[in-house]
């Protein structure tokens, strides 16, 4: 009897632990605590016991189903807990409550990521007004009216002698004619040339720079656009400086780097050259420290100049320039 | 500048693949802008076979013939008189270009189908034979490329060449960079001319009237020549570098013109009047026609090559129709001469006419080359026109170009660059170019350019050479000693980027606009005859209607912003823009350029989704932004007042307020009013902001103080007041302000909704905090009843019942 009691206690006591519904609890106690439960007819059968087993067996029996109404008790709980938890889960798939997310233009994120780089140079940004004098814009940059050189920029005239200026180099004159050295300056801005397709907008954004003090080399300019162009695009990008020609600088330079499309095999976004033009540059023409009143026999310097929107259009991977101005929300949201 | 391969060939030769050879000529300043396979227009001649002749039904010259291509059978109509049966001839499909200009199509020609056609030597422009079609000769596969098929190939490189560089302008300019490049020597052609025995003195005579314009003029007469189509050869270069052939005589000069890049000009002698050239500026007003038959208007700026009595030539740039070699010209007078730069081009400017011509003396030609280049055009011409060179030529020269002499210092050399060349090194690289160098002591050497390069005149032009020589390449990189003196940030620098990230965490997407704009825009915006913002800066040479003038507000743009992403389905936009305004001033001034920063708000309040209902965006919604740009920017004593005045009529009447700080008058916002929107073609309610930058800059604290903080807790208490309808919120606030209590912390408004009878009900929370201790309820309540009770007598409010 001892032995069955414990038999029936034991395999009870497994079914409720391992129970996953109320519903099979339920059943479960049906089984071995209903009227006619296992348990019950144990219980019920010590009355045919000799009455000196009696009173142990019935405490071993009570003890059992007390044990029992207990584990069946917690199970309960246990479950019911489950069972609510279920019942009050969300769904977490549904998307979150928005929140407006502002943007900035892409034009204006590269911007900044220019001048940044400039400014851990140690260079200043200088700001200067976007219609301008003939004066500024070309005749102190050694342009005098009539240069060939003029042609390499059409210009929007305001009248015979102001204009909408065609780069941000007004106001390296600017400066120079307000600071002596040392000067080393960046000059971001809108700038405006007559000219309209794929590849030209007639308003556009550059970041020119300026380092004028003793004994600045081309060695000098070739280091720090070497590193503005590793910081930019990345370290292993590789450059050329080639030969070329702008009237307020002598030696000039126009900065190539490899593709970063093709990786140099040649591509329709590099004419298949495996180069891209990136910035031009040079030395600071003596003609036009003249025309600011600095001595070229002590001075040197070196001067620089880049399309944001070119290097907006190679990094993130624009094809029309136009886009740029169409303001077309979902272009905008990408960036 | 165009060159191809095989001209250049004539001068030097090349050694390079073309490859090799356009990255070398790049990197010495001449930068490729492609290099192309100069038959590449023959991509679509293939060689067929006549298979098939019957005569055309409609028309006795032609014949219908049936041509096998190589697996297809084309049907052709062909009018040659040297078609038979069974021979290879060049078939053009449809689509190709021929060098005359003609694109070959498909079509109905009388009435019978034509499907390309069989072309001659001198239409494909490999020959000169245009007696009829070519026949080709020996065994090639139908449908072969007729290019492959007659080995047919050379290479034409562009250039895009720098305007200090006019002297490789010119096929031997280019062949002297290559053969300095390859180390190689540069083959000038030899000019032997055999000259009759007249005189030209007894032809001509030339006067220059203006030497200043005209510092040299130069002329050669040629009698007894003819004028014919030019032979193969001298089409074919001219064809090569994209020029189109015009008879024998004008080819010359044109070959000439590329060859040596000295432009020239053949006049018809018997067409001078008095045979003779007079160079003078024009008359003002004068008349003139030139070559192009266009008839145009001078000025006495304007340069003229003249006869005994009239303008015959605008100088160095067009000839004209009345001296023009015709088909009879017996005698002819070659031009060659040097005209001033800066003249030449105002002129051109001014016509807006630019030629081969005008662009090379513009920038510069060779001075010496003058004469070389005559001669080699008498010799040219009497190769292919015949007749006789008469002795003798006419240089006139009043004003001899001065050969520059130029000092180079090493020191200075190796200063600029931050090299260490010595001095032989530099006058090596120098001599390479054909500058003639002499040593004067260790550190100077003495420099006399080439009179082709116009362009070095100083020192630092022979430093650039010996840079570009050496090669860009290999002078060192290295860190410069001057770097790193940053300055701090000035102020409108550090604002600016604070409003922008104000702005985007407002939600707003940044958008740049174009300056300009349509004139029209101060009427689209409503602005009065007298508003500032008609002081409008015109552009002289607008691209488009829409980008006459200046922008004097932002406003105009974005609206358009919001309408082009309206149309695209896109109607929940908040953009915002910064960005200056231009103001006209006087006309010997710049314009005023002020800043701006407007923000715009059209569509819903919330992104469309499950958890929001679709509300439209109002008032309130962007008089937040603007209170929130404020409280970012730390600026005190904002406060906004019912829009008066007509300083602002875009925005819609009762639905607007200005912006101020302090006594400044900072800007307005509101809602666009419904005139203007229509103007934009919109039509649900759009909110705005305008704000001036100028003037916001000024009430913004340079610095932020942090405040003593009471470390008591604060005690709230509401109250509803029941308030006639026209009393402004901010009225209430000042007033309470005005009453300076100073256990006072903090005031707003929680609630406002109309009730009957022209009232509102009004509830605000007031916060009392002190800095010594906690307050009780029964001071606060006392404080608080006091400030309601003021409120109420002077306002005449009343407080709820009940
Ligand atoms: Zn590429």
């Amino acid at each position: 009897m001892r032995e069955d009691i414990e038999k029936v206690y034991q395999e009870a006591l497994k079914g409720i632990e391992n129970a996953s519904s109320l519903d099979q609890l339920s059943k479960l106690r049906i089984r071995y605590l209903g009227r006619k439960g296992v348990l019950t007819g144990l219980l019920r059968s010590i009355s045919s016991l000799p009455p000196e087993e009696r009173p142990e067996m019935g405490r071993v029996a009570n003890q059992a189903k007390k044990s029992l109404e207990k584990a069946f008790q917690t199970a309960l709980e246990r479950l019911e807990k489950e069972a609510s938890l279920r019942t009050e889960a969300i769904d977490v798939t549904l998307p979150g409550r928005p929140i407006a997310l502002g943007r900035l233009h892409p034009i204006t994120q590269i911007t900044r990521e220019v001048c940044e780089i400039f400014l851990r140079l140690g260079f200043d940004i200088v700001e200067g007004p976007e219609v301008e004098t003939d004066f500024y814009n070309f005749e102190a940059l050694n342009m005098p009216k009539d240069h060939p050189a003029r042609d390499m920029q059409a210009t929007f005239y305001i009248s015979e002698n102001t204009l909408l200026r065609t780069h941000t180099s007004p106001i390296q004159v600017r400066t120079m004619e307000r600071e002596s050295p040392p000067v080393c300056i960046i000059a971001p801005g809108k700038v405006y040339r007559v000219d309209s397709d794929i590849s030209h907008t007639p308003m556009f954004h550059q970041v020119e720079g300026l380092m004028v003090d003793r004994n600045v080399c081309f060695r000098d300019l070739k280091w720090v656009l070497t590193t503005f162009v590793h910081q930019i695009f990345d370290e292993a990008t590789s450059l050329r400086f080639r030969p070329s020609f702008f009237p307020f600088t002598e030696p000039s330079v126009e900065v190539d780097i490899r593709c970063v499309i093709c990786r140099g095999d040649g591509c329709r976004v590099c004419s298949h050259t495996g180069w891209l033009e990136i910035l031009g540059a040079g030395m600071v023409d003596p003609a036009v420290f003249e025309k600011v009143g600095y001595d070229p026999d002590t001075y040197t310097g070196f001067a620089f100049g880049m399309g944001i929107e070119r290097i907006a259009m190679l990094k993130y991977g624009i094809e029309d320039i136009r886009k740029f101005y169409e303001n077309d929300i979902l272009f905008l949201n990408q960036f | 500048m165009k060159v191809s391969l095989s001209w250049l060939e004539d001068y030097v030769s090349i050694e390079l693949g073309v490859n090799r050879l356009a990255d070398a000529l790049t990197m010495a300043g001449l930068e490729v802008d492609s290099v192309k396979e100069r038959y590449e227009y023959l991509d679509t001649v293939v060689v067929g076979r006549i298979v098939d002749i019957a005569d055309h039904p409609n028309a006795d010259r032609l014949s219908v013939c049936k041509v096998d291509v190589g697996g297809r059978m084309l049907s052709i109509v062909c009018g040659a008189p040297n078609i038979c049966k069974n021979v290879l001839v060049p078939v053009a499909l449809p689509g190709t270009r021929l060098p005359g200009g003609n694109t070959v199509r498909a079509d109905i020609i009388r009435g019978e189908l034509s499907e390309g056609m069989i072309c001659s030597e001198e239409e494909l422009g490999i020959g000169e034979d245009s007696r009829g079609i070519l026949i080709l000769s020996g065994s090639h596969r139908l449908g072969t490329k007729l290019s492959h098929a007659l080995d047919l190939s050379d290479t034409v490189i562009e250039f895009d060449l720098t305007p200090n560089r006019p002297d490789c302008l010119s096929i031997i300019g280019v062949a002297r960079e290559i053969a300095a490049i390859q180390k190689t020597r540069l083959k000038r052609p030899k000019v032997r001319l055999s000259e009759a025995k007249e005189s030209i003195q007894g032809f001509t005579s030339v006067t220059i009237e203006d030497p200043v314009l005209c510092p040299r003029y130069a002329a050669r007469i040629l009698t007894d020549v003819h004028v014919t189509p030019s032979p193969f050869w001298l089409k074919d270069r001219l064809l090569s570098v994209g020029l189109r052939p015009i008879n024998n005589l004008v080819d010359v000069t044109n070959f000439v013109l590329m060859e040596t890049g000295q432009p020239l000009h053949a006049f018809d002698l018997d067409r001078l009047i008095e045979n003779r050239i007079v160079v003078r500026r024009a008359q003002d007003g004068e008349r003139f026609v030139t070559l192009d038959g266009v008839e145009r208007i001078l000025d006495s700026e304007t340069l003229m090559i003249c006869d005994g009595k009239r303008s015959v030539a605008l100088a160095g740039i067009m000839g004209g129709l009345n001296s023009e070699i015709v088909a009879g010209t017996t005698r002819v007078l070659i031009e060659s001469a040097y005209f001033n730069p800066s003249g030449i081009r105002k002129t051109a400017k001014r016509l807006g006419l630019s030629t081969e011509a005008s662009y090379r003396f513009e920038r510069g030609v060779d001075p010496e080359g003058v004469i070389f280049a005559l001669n080699r055009a008498a010799q040219l011409m009497r190769q292919v026109g015949g007749g006789t060179v008469i002795h003798g030529l006419i240089d006139e020269y009043p004003r001899p170009v001065t050969k520059k002499i130029i000092y180079l210092d090493v020191k200075q050399t190796n200063r600029l660059l931050g090299t260490q060349l010595d001095r032989d090194e530099i006058a090596d690289l120098l001599k390479a170019i054909e500058l003639d160098v002499t040593v004067i002591d260790e550190e100077r050497i003495r420099v006399v350019p080439p009179s082709f390069r116009v362009d070095l005149e100083r020192p630092v032009d022979l430093i650039e050479e010996v840079a570009r020589i050496w090669g860009y390449n290999r002078i060192p990189t290295t860190h410069p000693i001057n770097l790193a003196r940053g300055k701090r940030l000035n102020k409108r620098l550090r604002v600016r980027e604070r409003l922008r990230e104000l702005m985007v965490g407002c939600g707003f997407r940044e958008v740049i606009t174009y300056s300009f704009i349509s004139a029209d825009s101060c009427d689209q915006l409503s602005l009065s005859p007298e508003d500032s913002r008609r002081r409008l800066v015109h552009i002289r040479n607008p691209l488009t209607e829409d980008q006459r003038v200046m922008r004097t507000s932002l406003i105009p743009g974005l609206l358009y912003a919001v309408s082009r992403n309206i149309k695209q389905g896109n109607t929940d936009l908040r953009f915002f823009e910064l960005g200056n305004t231009f103001f006209y001033t006087r006309s010997d001034q710049l314009p005023e350029e002020i800043e701006m920063i407007c923000g715009i708000w059209t569509g819903n309040r919330y992104d469309k989704s499950w958890c929001y209902k679709d509300i439209q965006a109002d008032f309130y919604d962007i008089k937040g932004v603007v209170e929130n740009l404020c409280q970012g920017m730390n600026i005190p004593g904002v406060h906004f007042s019912s829009l008066t005045g007509n300083h602002f009529p875009y925005f819609r009447h009762g639905y607007a307020a200005e912006i101020s700080c302090g006594s400044s008058r900072v800007g307005a916002l509101g809602e666009i009013s419904h005139d203007v929107l229509k103007n934009f073609a919109l039509k649900d309610p759009v909110f705005a902001f305008d704000i001036n930058l100028e003037i916001l800059l000024d009430c913004i604290p340079d610095e932020k103080k942090a405040k003593r903080l009471s470390r008591f807790p604060g005690v709230n208490r509401d109250t509803s007041l029941i308030l006639d309808k026209d009393i402004e919120a901010q009225a209430i606030i000042s007033f309470i302000d005005g009453l300076h209590e100073e256990l006072l912390e903090k005031l707003y408004i929680f609630d406002m909704y109309p009730l009957a009878d022209d009232k509102k009900s009004l509830g605000f929370r007031i916060t009392y905090r002190s800095f010594e201790r906690s307050l009780t309820d029964e001071e606060v309540n006392r404080i608080h009843k006091r400030i309601v009770q003021k409120v109420v007598d002077h306002f005449h409010a009343e407080l709820p019942r009940g």
